[in-house]
């Protein structure tokens, strides 16, 4: 039984669509990649996890199972157990995500309880627990104040941590070292992960498997080096040809034209159509649904074939 | 801490006023009551603010004036500043319904002028300390209130408290160790001015004769008395008008310190 399963789950903030029926489902132990550009629905699909969106947010439709137990239809007492036994989340603001007014040891304490052993927990994330206990936030560095950050998140072992861009605000040099421990702890402790990153290669690499989401739905999710190497969807391939890591050195990279859409509504085809060059005419009409090519489900009217004609052909 | 020159001066003018007051209560000026010579003496040897109307001394009568409105004031502020913490950081955090109710009865207190809402809580509950320490906390609690709730509403959207939030921290937690610490800047900083507003409006209700009554003297009462003899007594007026003034300004430059102490603009950015 998977650990987290989300169904068609639609967010509707005032006036835009932040979810627009998103599936994703995540095994227990595994690490999963939730790739997609600003504004493509993943921060939203995230909080959703822990049922922490905003108050302006309104879930439409769909469910959120953690678990075994339905995220959106529990009452407050049960909620609580379920986000402190089974969910912690890394944030993309090392400092902004401690107390400013309190030491680290006494915010690591707090969430130990009693009996917690600071010093240990510090250590896990290769900190020299001394001067970091008693350091207050504003005095750590980014790196310092991410691993700080970490080492509470997984201090209770939680089965699910849900990371979001937890190395995008990091210096380039800590952030392979940041983005390691949180693997390594995640694998000694049986973790899965919830990789939220529009860094499609640098999170192929790391994850078991990768979802690209793409106006609020999740339009492809299989293996990660399936996703990154032979990706089915046009979207997935046409964001691995912009990818400046994975370009032949000489070539040219491949920008993905136009912009991504704003939803006010349910979208009535394909979301991607409009940049598409593969769409036609029923795109614009008719939802897709998922259907399965090699080990990827993807969102496309027109899967098959393109799988068939290998996509990276996309970027011509 | 460091305070800018300004606010340290206010400070220190506020230590004096306290000393000032304490000294009254120790009866280093003699006795407020007492009469001590002829009605409406200018200042002299046995009376350095010169005598009331009465023949009393209006060193004494001074220094318990500033007693009495400093500790009704600051009483005042205190209720505020816990009434205003709870109900500001509460709509803040859970919004919804329970903020608005919180809002929309804070705007009703708002919309009334200082002064009327004042003698409204005298009428009712009859002139009086009480009267005057109700009105200072009814005056103050609306704007504090809402600074409030907008502080706390921007800290509850901060990842250290959704973090709490997954941690399985409960409620009363979550409000008490990272809502309040964060919201704190912004209670002492309003505090401070809404202490110099308590003195204003006990000075103004017991001016009217709603708040402290006589023969207790606080700035009020003796401005009140003062007043009457204004051209054959200056002195009866001018004592508790400068400290007033004075307690007034010192507070309000203590809080402009407070504030750009304790509400830099945020201008860190994110790395």
């Amino acid at each position: 039984m998977s650990l987290l399963s989300v169904r068609n789950l639609v967010i509707d903030y005032a006036k835009t669509r932040a979810l627009d029926g998103a599936d994703l489902e995540l095994a227990q132990g595994e690490t999963v990649g939730l790739v997609g550009e600003s504004g493509s629905g993943k921060s939203t699909l995230g909080s959703a996890v822990g049922r922490l969106l905003p108050r302006s947010a309104l879930r439409t439709e769909g469910e959120v199972v953690l678990a075994g137990e339905p995220v959106f239809d529990l009452p407050p007492g049960r909620l609580r157990h379920l986000r402190k036994r089974h969910l912690g989340f890394v944030f993309q603001d090392p400092i902004a995500s401690l107390n400013p007014t309190m030491r680290v040891g006494a915010q690591l304490r707090l969430v130990l309880g009693r009996g917690g052993d600071v010093g240990f927990h510090l250590g896990r994330v290769r900190l020299d627990d001394a001067r970091v206990t008693r350091a207050y936030p504003h005095q750590l560095s980014g790196g310092m104040a991410q691993r700080v950050a970490i080492a509470m998140a997984m201090a209770t072992s939680p089965e699910l941590l849900v990371a979001d861009e937890p190395t995008a605000a990091l210096d380039s040099q800590v952030r392979e070292e940041v983005s390691d421990m949180v693997f390594s702890l995640a694998a000694e402790a049986g973790t899965s992960i919830l990789w939220l990153s529009h860094d499609l290669p640098a999170v192929a690499r790391r994850c078991d498997r990768v979802a690209v989401m793409y106006g609020g739905r999740v339009v492809e999710n299989g293996p990660a080096r399936e996703v990154l190497g032979n990706p089915v969807h046009p979207y997935t391939a046409a964001l691995a040809g912009a990818s400046p890591a994975a370009a032949a050195h000489g070539t040219r990279l491949e920008p993905v034209p136009g912009r991504p859409p704003v939803l006010t509504g349910p979208a009535p085809g394909c979301a991607f159509a409009p940049r598409c060059p593969f769409a036609v005419e029923r795109c614009e009409h008719e939802r897709p649904e998922p259907v399965r090519v090699r080990d990827q489900h993807v969102l496309c009217h027109r899967a098959e074939e393109l799988a068939d004609q290998r996509v990276p052909e996309v970027t011509a | 801490m460091k305070l800018d020159k300004l606010s340290v001066g206010g400070l220190g003018c506020l230590v004096v006023l306290v000393l000032f007051a304490l000294g009254g209560l120790a009866g280093l000026g003699g006795d407020p009551d007492a009469i001590v010579g002829p009605r409406l003496q200018p200042p002299g040897p046995g009376w350095w603010l010169g005598t009331d109307n009465l023949g009393r001394s209006v060193l004494p009568r001074v220094m318990e004036g500033v007693g009495t409105t400093l500790l009704l004031s600051s009483i005042a502020v205190l209720l505020t500043a816990a009434l205003s913490a709870t109900f500001g950081i509460i709509a803040g955090y859970r919004g919804g319904y329970l903020n608005e109710l919180v809002m929309r009865l804070v705007e009703v207190l708002y919309s009334f002028p200082a002064i009327v809402l004042a003698i409204l809580v005298a009428a009712v509950l009859g002139p009086g300390q009480l009267a005057a320490l109700a009105s200072i906390v009814l005056v103050t609690i609306p704007l504090m209130t809402r600074l409030v709730r907008a502080a706390a509403v921007a800290v509850s959207q901060r990842d250290y408290v959704t973090s709490a939030v997954i941690s399985g921290a409960r409620l009363p937690r979550v409000l008490g160790r990272h809502v309040l610490p964060n919201v704190a800047g912004t209670i002492a900083v309003q505090g401070t001015y809404a202490l110099s507003v308590g003195i204003a409006v006990e000075g103004g209700l017991s001016f009217l004769g709603f708040g402290v009554q006589p023969p207790q003297a606080s700035l009020g009462v003796l401005i009140q008395q003062g007043g009457t003899y204004m051209i054959a007594a200056p002195w009866l007026i001018l004592g508790p008008g400068v400290v007033l003034v004075v307690a007034i300004l010192a507070i309000n430059v203590v809080g402009d310190g407070l504030r750009d102490r304790l509400e830099p603009r945020e201008t860190r950015s994110l790395t």
